[in-house]
């Protein structure tokens, strides 16, 4: 096949005012979002908050909402045809088909996307997800992590260029599911953009170059996992100390955000996107506690994970107007 | 330097590339969907044969064992044709008529209940393909029971070839217009009782009054005319014309009314596919 020039658009889906309602309730609300070629975007929200109905929206799942969805500059409804031959979906709720093998299952959904997957292909597809000596067994006796497994092949038999994975790690276990990010890299490293979805906030904290809070339909923030860290997320310092003698430093510390959290115990809270070793507050209390001459025991440090920080965004949705959001 | 949050530079140089390669051929292979489904659709019920293709020949073979050996020494005759060939048509008709329908609103809804339906409902298929290979399964079903219980029969000593295209005619038309209605019902359909509902209080008993067993001229009146507003009875006799030379209504009209019959039905499991009414929502 000729050499055909690399797609030039900024965005590879681009979501505009998308809204789908169901009577009164709205479950996407006016959401505008883009996704960029080659990165792994999670889109994080409590159950019921709109997630999967957005990427409905997107996959054809869903249909007769406003707004539009263009995928690689298709639209979503009238060029339906092709734009869903470029999206895969690994569904949230776990399916299978009780009168076929997991390679005619496989065999068969390639086939709807018009591939023909020869039996190696298949097999080999099969093997990277630990499912080939299932390969001719009925998908009604496969465990419920092989059958989000086999969810996943299906997902992966026409090569999508983005590929949505709606909770995909839902009831599979530990090892897997480092398996599974594993692969889902090292896709992305061959040009797949990924959209995920997952409970397992860490994950999302490991994997995501950008991160989506979705809440009550409305699409509350998007931004780079890191901006989201530096903006909402913070640091801490905790220090041991070798006598009782925390609440003196901190009185006598007043420019630093010091918390007490026992006699000889010292939190010093400072912002996430600084490093501790280049971070002023850190090098002060430090450069203090050493000229009072007070004996420092330990040192440790830690910083909010996502988790935390979605707490808040979706605190701060919850509180109204004006108050503060519960911390 | 790259802004926070861009993908790797070499995971972006690749994405580009596979997107433009993909999209230069993401219309390829059109045919080949409809077909896989056409073909997955005949695998489900044939790997199950014993329960749709041979139960439903046996028990439409009963029927004529008891009606066309013990009843037909009884009648001798209806409009000058031997009662067991007489009979052969309309229970052919019986079981066509109730598996093309079974077959596309029970393949259609499983797939609901189960959510396999998802994998279809994501996939390239256009809304024409997605209701012609489903009905097309349905329609091979339906005329491989219809088509075995006409050769039993004939292999029973039953005569029945008078018009054989004709007779294919109807048995194609009618079993097209019940799988069809099975797309429709499977739509809306929300638990399997709603499925049901259409063959046990109207399918069967208006195909149980169209004349399988009998001709309207046996019937009193009113109900001889009460009958001629029944649809299944022209598709009865449009089969029985074909198979046996007899038939209690113009033949045309049965042909009319069957093309009216697809159009209507067919028009609005394509509308329902189309909007996405229950199956996209």
């Amino acid at each position: 096949m000729a050499k055909v020039k690399p797609y030039a658009g900024e965005t590879l889906v681009d979501v505009v005012g998308v809204t789908k309602r169901y009577g009164d309730l709205r479950a996407v609300d006016d959401v505008s979002m883009g996704i960029r070629p080659g990165e792994i975007f999670a889109l994080l929200g409590p159950n019921g908050a709109g997630k999967t109905t957005l990427i409905g929206c997107v996959t054809g799942l869903i249909t007769g909402f406003e707004g539009a969805v263009k995928i690689a500059g298709f639209d979503a409804v009238e060029d339906y045809q092709i734009t869903r031959r470029l999206v895969g979906l690994v569904p949230q709720e776990l399916n299978y088909d009780a009168f076929f093998t997991a390679r005619q299952c496989l065999e068969f959904q390639a086939g709807y996307f018009g591939v023909k997957m020869s039996r190696e292909e298949i097999d080999e597809l099969l093997d990277q997800f630990s499912l080939l000596e299932k390969a001719d067994a009925n998908t009604r006796w496969l465990s419920g992590g092989m059958k989000r497994r086999l969810m996943i092949c299906k997902a992966l038999v026409h090569d999508p260029v983005l590929l949505f994975l709606d909770e995909p790690t839902a009831g599979v276990d530990v090892d897997l599911r480092d398996e599974l990010w594993e692969y889902v890299e090292a896709l992305r490293d061959r040009g797949t953009t990924i959209v995920l979805t997952t409970h397992y906030l860490e994950e999302a904290e490991k994997l995501a170059d950008r991160v989506g809070i979705i809440n009550r339909g409305r699409l509350l923030r998007v931004d780079a996992r890191e901006a989201l860290m530096e903006e909402f997320g913070h640091r801490h310092v905790d220090v041991r100390l070798g006598a009782p003698v925390a609440s003196r430093v901190a009185e006598e510390n007043r420019g630093l955000r010091l918390e007490v959290l026992g006699e000889d115990r010292l939190r010093l809270h400072t912002r996430s996107g600084e490093e501790v070793e280049g971070d002023p507050a850190v090098q002060r209390l430090m450069k203090g506690l050493v000229e009072a001459g007070e004996e420092i025991l330990e040192v440790s440090g830690g910083r909010s994970s996502l988790e935390e920080i979605f707490r808040k965004v979706l605190n701060e949705d919850r509180a109204p107007e004006g108050a503060e959001g519960v911390p | 330097m790259r802004p926070a949050g861009a993908p790797p530079e070499s995971a972006e140089a690749a994405a580009r590339q596979k997107i433009a390669e993909l999209t230069a051929r993401a219309d390829e292979g059109r045919l080949l969907g409809a077909w896989t489904l056409f073909h997955k659709e005949i695998l489900r019920f044939w790997r199950i044969a014993g329960q749709t293709v041979v139960s439903p020949v046996i028990t439409t073979m009963l029927y004529f064992l008891v009606f066309g050996y013990s009843l037909g020494d009884r009648l001798q005759t209806i409009q000058g044709v031997p009662y067991v060939d007489f009979l052969v048509p309309g229970l052919v008709m019986l079981a066509l008529i109730a598996n093309a329908y079974i077959n596309s609103a029970f393949s259609l809804f499983i797939s609901k209940i189960h959510g396999t339906i998802v994998d279809l409902l994501v996939t390239p298929l256009s809304y024409l393909q997605f209701l012609t290979a489903f009905v097309a399964a349905a329609v091979v079903r339906a005329m491989l029971i219809g088509g075995i219980i006409w050769v039993v029969a004939m292999l029973m000593g039953a005569s029945a070839w008078h018009n054989v295209p004709i007779a294919l005619l109807f048995m194609v038309l009618t079993a097209l217009a019940f799988a069809f209605i099975g797309v429709v019902i499977a739509i809306l359909g929300e638990d399997f009782d709603h499925i049901n509902l259409l063959p046990n209080f109207l399918i069967t008993p208006l195909t149980f009054l169209g004349g399988v067993f009998y001709s309207i001229e046996m019937l009193p009146e009113p109900w001889d005319t009460v009958s001629l507003f029944n649809p299944v009875l022209y598709m009865v006799n449009g089969v029985r014309y074909g198979m046996v030379g007899v038939t209690d209504v113009p033949v045309w009209q049965g042909v009319v009314l069957l093309v009216g019959m697809n159009v209507v039905f067919g028009g609005v499991a394509l509308w329902l596919l189309w909007t996405g009414r229950k199956l996209r929502e």
